[in-house]
């Protein structure tokens, strides 16, 4: 398996798309700093670095689409998956190589935005204004769900032999799994009542209602679950930091780790390669 | 001899349509053995089955004797083959195409791909990307990724296939180079029955997924070299007088026998007479490759 790592991380030094996504995630960073700054100079908003750090996990998952169906899918489009294969390497090593090589450069695009925002924000905006642990531990569930959806990709790029329909099925699901999770945000947000007017002799009276929106109990505890075993839905709890109990996102990536590579392994060991 | 490749009954299916049927094939170490089959014969799966792209149905496969699948995967190490079109990538030059495979490999250093481009005639592509490469630069390059385990057993399926006639040329050139300085057992698959004539040692005629024949190119020349076919009835005599003026003969049956050699047909006729030999039927020959195919699978009834 090392060799395939070699092989693999040898491609990846030498792949424009790794440099293009590199460089998007160095940008991202400068980006959120200047109009977070321009905010602090305009409006006199308090600007804590921390949320800067946190927010690039809302979007990671289209970058990770985007990385995995097009450096994985070249192996089928030019059909060099074969050569691994016909050497004698087995199927296990290139799909764990393959889901490690992806896992390991989702984190890198990670990192890299981490250190621009540290290395400019806290100068600028000043020291983080939580917790260090806190902050660590916000950071290690991005890290666990990223890998989460490594192995989403991962497994859409192995399986489908076709590049174009990987690209595009991989994009879609990213932005699929953002509108489901802020649908459930949505639904989770409506408020037990609401607010209705009436006139009683020429008077407006204003009384709180039941909401007619506001989901039952089994509703708000399905799209809670929706919202946590969802990869997008756990980012957008903690970019938002309004999630009540942290532990249970690594248990869910855990079980979307063990569920699509294990599924993986078995649909690619038995792949036919044409 | 050792045997470096065997399949035994292979049968590969796909639902209700059978790919291959009981395939049996045998290549010798050394060997440049020709695949011999129309589009749709099998010869890709049989192929892709040997280089574990896909599994057969039925049956089994050796690999320089080794059969069980942890042992094929440690022998694999010994092989390299191009399928249909060369594994290449096209954003990659050729020399970082070779960098690629060598790490696949694990090959401890680096130091031989110039030679190696060198050897198919690549040495000068430079920065140049693969997907700009002609289809001929493209098989060559194909060849030299395969060549990048210092291989000694060679898989080329169709590897002439849209070449120019320059192309052809540099490849059937390589392949023989490859065989003859760097001892390659090489399995190519082709319809370009006569370039494959020029080159094979070994023949395996596939038809609707059967191995109908297995021949050496000895035996082949013989069968395919100018003859005259004879139908007698007083074998015995015919036999004894090729015999005694030592010419060379076949007896294919009771009744016909095979002529082989250049001979003007008017002047051994006379002579055969002047002995009281007189054939009931004599019909000249000349076969081609491609006659022998096709009287093999039947001719063009199949087609």
């Amino acid at each position: 398996m090392i060799k395939l790592f070699d092989a693999s991380f040898t491609r990846l030094r030498k792949n424009r798309l790794f440099w293009i996504l590199s460089l998007f995630s160095i940008a991202l960073a400068f980006f959120m700093i200047y109009t977070r700054y321009w905010d602090m100079k305009t409006y006199h908003d308090s600007i804590e670095v921390e949320q800067l750090m946190l927010n690039y996990s809302t979007m990671i998952g289209i970058v990770i689409a985007i990385f995995a169906s097009l450096f994985l899918g070249v192996e089928y489009s030019d059909g060099t998956i074969r050569n691994k294969i016909i050497i004698g390497h087995k199927r296990m090593h290139i799909y764990l190589s393959n889901l490690i090589v992806v896992t390991i450069t989702s984190l890198f695009s990670y990192l890299l935005f981490l250190g621009v925002v540290a290395c400019i924000g806290i100068p600028l905006f000043g020291s983080i204004t939580i917790e260090f642990k806190e902050l660590l531990m916000l950071l290690g569930c991005i890290f666990v769900t990223t890998i989460a959806y490594s192995s989403i990709f991962t497994f859409i790029a192995m399986i489908i032999s076709n590049k174009t329909i990987t690209a595009i099925t991989s994009i879609l699901l990213a932005f699929f799994l953002m509108m489901v999770a802020l649908t459930c945000f949505n639904i989770l947000e409506a408020p037990k009542t609401i607010q209705e007017a009436s006139m009683v002799d020429g008077e407006t009276k204003i009384k709180a209602v039941p909401n007619p929106k506001y989901p039952s109990k089994e509703k708000r505890k399905l799209c809670k679950t929706l919202l946590d075993v969802n990869p997008a839905g756990q980012m957008f709890q903690i970019a938002g930091r309004a999630t009540p109990n942290l532990s249970v996102f690594p248990l869910y990536s855990l079980g979307i780790i063990v569920i699509f590579t294990g599924v993986g392994l078995v649909f690619f060991q038995k792949k036919e390669l044409k | 001899m050792e045997i470096v490749l065997e399949t035994n009954q292979l049968e590969k299916k796909y639902k209700n349509f059978k790919a291959l049927n009981d395939v049996n094939i045998h290549i010798e170490k050394g060997a440049i053995y020709g695949l011999i089959g129309r589009n749709g014969a099998g010869k890709t799966t049989l192929i892709r089955i040997i280089c574990g792209l896909q599994e057969p149905t039925n049956g089994t496969y050796t690999i320089y004797g080794k059969d069980s699948p942890s042992d094929i995967l440690k022998v694999r190490k010994r092989m390299g083959a191009i399928i249909e079109t060369p594994s290449i990538y096209k954003e990659m030059s050729a020399k970082d195409n070779l960098i690629e495979q060598y790490k696949l490999v694990g090959m401890p250093n680096l130091d031989d791909i110039d030679e190696l481009l060198k050897l198919v005639g690549l040495e000068d592509t430079g920065k140049k990307k693969a997907k700009n490469f002609s289809l001929g630069m493209k098989q060559r390059l194909g060849i030299a990724i395969s060549l990048a385990s210092n291989p000694d057993f060679l898989i080329l399926d169709e590897p002439i296939n849209g070449l120019d006639p320059q192309g052809i040329i540099e490849m059937r050139e390589l392949i023989l180079k490859l065989n003859k300085e760097k001892r390659i057992t090489i399995l190519i698959s082709s319809h370009y029955l006569d370039e494959l004539s020029k080159i094979a040692t070994h023949y395996g005629f596939l038809d609707h997924g059967t191995i109908i024949k297995e021949i050496t190119s000895f035996d082949l020349m013989k069968k395919m070299k100018h003859k005259i076919k004879l139908k007698v009835k007083n074998q015995k005599e015919f036999v004894k007088y090729f015999e005694e003026n030592q010419i060379s003969y076949e007896v294919i049956d009771s009744k016909t026998i095979h002529v082989y050699g250049k001979y003007n047909l008017s002047q051994l006729i006379m002579d055969l007479s002047k002995k009281n030999l007189v054939a009931e039927e004599v019909h000249e020959q000349e076969e081609s490759l491609e006659n022998y195919y096709m009287n093999l699978i039947g001719g063009s009834k199949n087609d």
